[in-house]
């Protein structure tokens, strides 16, 4: 049962996301095309008919309304609809996929569904109502139940007739066809079917074939590459017949036979359940693109949880056939698993038994195997991988709302979003993105496209989303055109709200553009709906810390700002460098790390508190002795012994006094059992832990916590 | 893992023999015996490198790495409140799932496995009571067995 749930899930977001997208870029062309109408219809079929099955009945009802307009909108064509018709059109459907999200997201969190949906359908109805004038009646308009039973069959067959249409069957009379692919490339394909044509008459076969110009027109090739040969026949037996020839054929990739649906639909013959008994399955091979009848051996549904929702699985390209959706935590324990081999292997290969022996054909393996294990690790890395495309598209949407709520013509521009990033990362840092993008959409764009022009600036405002890889870190930037930040307004504000540590004519541009992020800021005045409750951007900040990023900012009054993220690829590895403190290991993060340096005992310096600080670059920062924060037995407890490590976080920097360096390393990061956060582990100054090459556990210091750590000691 | 310590006699506390009977591994702590139900156990392991961990109570020793795997170890003795004792020959790590938390107890010998009537546990008498023993019950050599609380012994504080 759950993992029928999860299933549904799965399916009715990913339509529901497709959905957003479809509309997004529908409304940015002011219109729909047939080809999303049929899409809509379909996606709303398939949610309706899963949801049923799995008895939520107001999504089913939703669903189940939508798909009514749109059979309706489908049957008369769009055309029948006016611009105002269709701007409305836009907003119930944003409205109505809200609607479907939010009750989803119910499921998700276990909630009750809501019971009260009256007001969404109402509005669909009184919709469809009004383009559908007084002409119609055989559309629901009042009651939501009683013609579900009798519109099913109707329904799938529609759907069928939908789906041949985008296969861009031919109109015959006769009641079968086969489908054939030629492989991708082998060129000529217009001859290719022709001399299928001759050996189908070669057998004195009575059929048509589509397009019935293949022998003397070249440019059929193309419309055969997208669509498919298609041959028709008058029957079942002729079929079998036929595809004994065609699978001696050279280069037919794929071939299938399909009913011809508009034809059934005429003769409402009781046989046609969708049955036929030569399917393709001796190519072995299922064909890449949409499969009308046969719904039980679409490809991509591999758990199709009824009839109804199998046809959704053809809208797919024949490029998405080859995914598959995996369990987060099946890749994550993966990862686990290579993380262990890594190491597994370098305990092996370093093993001391080893040491002193000569052993020439070992070490030759024993390359070959970290060779492996470096690519098996890599690639497993690189599962968990995804673009940012999501989070991106997301973005869209919210601007659109925001531009019709703000009443500010602002176009989204998206820049590098194949960028792939860690799934839990791409997860961690949707929200801080939306965040700073209401922002620039709220605060950054100028109220009045008047004040635009008189800047000389286009009257469309633009904000550019754009990511980008440097080595180890993915670099995302939100920019706009807009107003930008008037660091004078923000050092006054920050002063009526008592955040200065400084006098304001102290503080530089930086500095300024610094406080946004203190928590408590907001410099808008009046508060609105979007943002601007104070709590924008140092919650932000901490998301982006919390997945070892940074942010920064930069304005430039009248021209625009920009905000920029750092974000690591990955959280599971990082770069370390291992120190010991006595006989404990611990591996600070060498991001973290500015400077490591020996002292003599002359520059250390005490305070009134008698703790010890240090001068580094002008500066003085507070010595943090390692063995004496975490009572570990050393020898070395003179400064002139250890070392000094100058490390720094966003906003503290201090130095740490460890006995010895052991050298730079990347370690596989994993979390500290779940059991410690009762003794506040967290708050210690460790972050997690490591397994070291002679499976020994360095603990992973967090230089953020230990500084807290450290001064709640005294 | 080394099961050698382990002896596998059952014993046999009804004469029905068809009563709900529960296996529990007993180990010594400090001269009680004390007895775990070996649904919660995973393994025992031997001479295990511990990595400290600073600034959590003495109780928690540290953490191992059993495979790949962190596990928690606690000193059962430190944690029912009595003094530790340096590592023996027999001294050993129990590992315990409990509700999918793992965690390491460190005993001072473990000593069999024994089937054990449920009926016969009786709850430990109010004024005695103890941290962690949710039960006791007599054995035949006139040895009494205490149960460990699992639960407790996880629970979030």
């Amino acid at each position: 049962m759950d993992n029928m749930l999860e299933m549904y899930l799965y399916e009715t977001n990913t339509l529901l996301e497709q959905l957003d997208e479809l509309l997004i870029e529908a409304e940015k062309n002011k219109d729909f095309t047939t080809n999303d109408v049929n899409e809509i219809f379909r996606s709303m079929h398939t949610i309706k008919g899963s949801s049923a099955m799995m008895e939520f009945s107001s999504l089913m009802e939703i669903a189940h309304h939508i798909e009514d307009l749109f059979f309706y909108i489908r049957e008369n064509g769009l055309d029948s609809m006016d611009e105002s018709h269709k701007n409305e059109l836009f907003s119930l459907m944003f409205q109505s996929t809200d609607a479907l999200r939010s009750e989803v997201e119910k499921i998700e969190n276990d909630e009750p569904l809501s019971t009260n949906i009256d007001p969404i359908i109402t509005n669909i109805n009184s919709f469809l109502k009004k383009i559908s004038g007084s002409k119609d009646s055989s559309s629901d308009s009042g009651s939501a139940d009683g013609e579900k039973t009798s519109d099913n069959t109707a329904d799938e067959q529609a759907i069928a007739i939908i789906n041949q249409e985008l296969a861009g069957a031919p109109d015959s009379d006769l009641p079968y066809f086969i489908r054939i692919f030629f492989e991708q490339g082998s060129g000529m394909e217009h001859l290719r079917a022709f001399m299928i044509v001759t050996a189908l008459r070669d057998i004195e076969l009575d059929f048509k074939f589509y397009p019935e110009d293949v022998e003397t027109n070249g440019d059929s090739s193309e419309s055969i590459i997208e669509n498919g040969f298609y041959v028709a026949l008058s029957s079942q037996e002729n079929v079998e017949r036929a595809l004994r020839v065609i699978k001696e054929q050279n280069s037919v990739e794929t071939y299938e036979v399909m009913e011809n649906a508009a034809l059934k639909k005429e003769k409402q013959a009781p046989d046609t359940s969708g049955e036929s008994p030569a399917e393709n399955d001796a190519s072995g091979n299922a064909s890449p693109a949409a499969s009308p009848s046969p719904a039980q051996k679409a490809p991509a549904q591999k758990t199709a949880p009824s009839q109804s929702a199998a046809p959704a699985a053809h809208n797919s390209a024949p490029a998405k056939t080859s995914l598959i959706s995996v369990n987060l935590s099946k890749l994550d324990s993966l990862v686990a698993i290579v993380g262990e081999i890594v190491i597994t292997e370098s305990m092996v290969t370093s093993s001391p038994d080893l040491q002193n022996l000569k052993l020439d054909n070992f070490l030759k393996s024993a390359r070959q195997l970290r060779k492996l294990t470096d690519e098996l690790q890599d690639i497993a890395m690189s599962l968990r991988m995804v673009p940012v495309s999501g989070t991106f598209q997301k973005m869209n949407r919210i601007v659109r709302d925001m531009k019709k709520k703000l009443n500010k013509d602002v176009r989204l521009t998206i820049i590098g979003e194949n960028t792939e990033v860690d799934k839990t990362i791409v997860d961690s840092i949707g929200d801080p993105i939306m965040h700073i993008v209401r922002n620039s959409m709220d605060h950054g764009i100028e109220e009045n496209v008047e004040d635009r022009i008189a800047a000389g600036k286009n009257p469309q405002g633009e904000i550019v989303l754009s990511a980008a890889h440097t080595g180890s870190e993915v670099i995302i930037s939100i920019s706009d055109d807009g107003q930008g930040m008037d660091p004078e307004k923000i050092l006054a504000k920050a002063e009526r709200n008592g955040i200065l540590t400084k006098p304001a004519s102290e503080y530089s541009q930086k500095e300024a553009l610094a406080l946004l992020m203190l928590p408590g800021f907001s410099t808008n005045e009046e508060v609105t709906e979007f943002s601007g409750r104070g709590v924008g951007m140092d919650v932000v900040k901490k998301n982006v810390e919390s997945v070892g990023g940074t942010i920064s900012l930069s304005s430039e009054v009248g021209k625009g700002s920009c905000t920029t993220l750092k974000i690591p690829l990955t959280m599971a590895i990082a770069d370390g460098m291992e120190v010991s403190v006595g006989k404990s290991m611990f591996t600070i993060p060498i991001a973290n790390i500015r400077q490591s340096f020996k002292a003599q005992k002359e520059d250390v310096i005490l305070d009134s508190n008698g703790n010890e600080i240090i001068k580094c670059l002008d500066d003085f920062y507070p010595i943090i002795r390692v063995h004496e924060l975490y009572n570990i037995n050393t020898e070395i407890t003179s400064i002139e012994d250890g070392i000094l490590l100058w490390v720094e976080t966003a906003d503290k920097s201090y130095c740490l006094f460890v006995d010895e360096l052991l050298g730079e390393q990347q370690v596989v990061v994993k979390p500290l059992p779940s059991f410690l956060g009762n003794f506040n582990i967290k708050n210690s100054g460790i972050s997690g832990c490591t397994i070291l090459g002679d499976g020994n556990i360095s603990l992973i210091l967090d230089i953020r916590t230990l500084y807290a750590a450290f001064y709640n000691q005294y | 893992m080394s099961a050698a310590t382990v002896e596998n006699t059952t014993f046999d506390g009804t004469l029905e023999g068809v009563a709900s009977t529960e296996r529990f591994l007993t180990f010594s702590s400090n001269g009680l015996n004390i007895g775990v139900s070996t649904n919660y156990v995973i393994e025992i392991i031997t001479n295990h490198m511990i990595t400290m961990l600073p600034l959590v109570p003495d109780y928690v020793t540290g953490i191992i790495n059993l495979r790949g795997q962190i596990i928690p170890i606690i000193d059962i003795r430190l944690r029912m409140g009595n003094p530790s004792i340096d590592n023996t020959s027999s001294t050993c790590i129990i590992v315990l799932n409990i509700n999918s938390v793992q965690i390491g107890i460190i005993v001072d010998a473990v000593q069999q496995v024994m089937d054990i009537d449920q009926s016969q546990i009786s709850p430990v008498p109010v004024e005695n009571q103890q941290k962690l023993i949710n039960g006791m019950v007599s054995s035949s050599d006139r040895s009494v067995i205490l149960f460990l609380d699992c639960e407790q012994l996880v629970q979030t504080f």
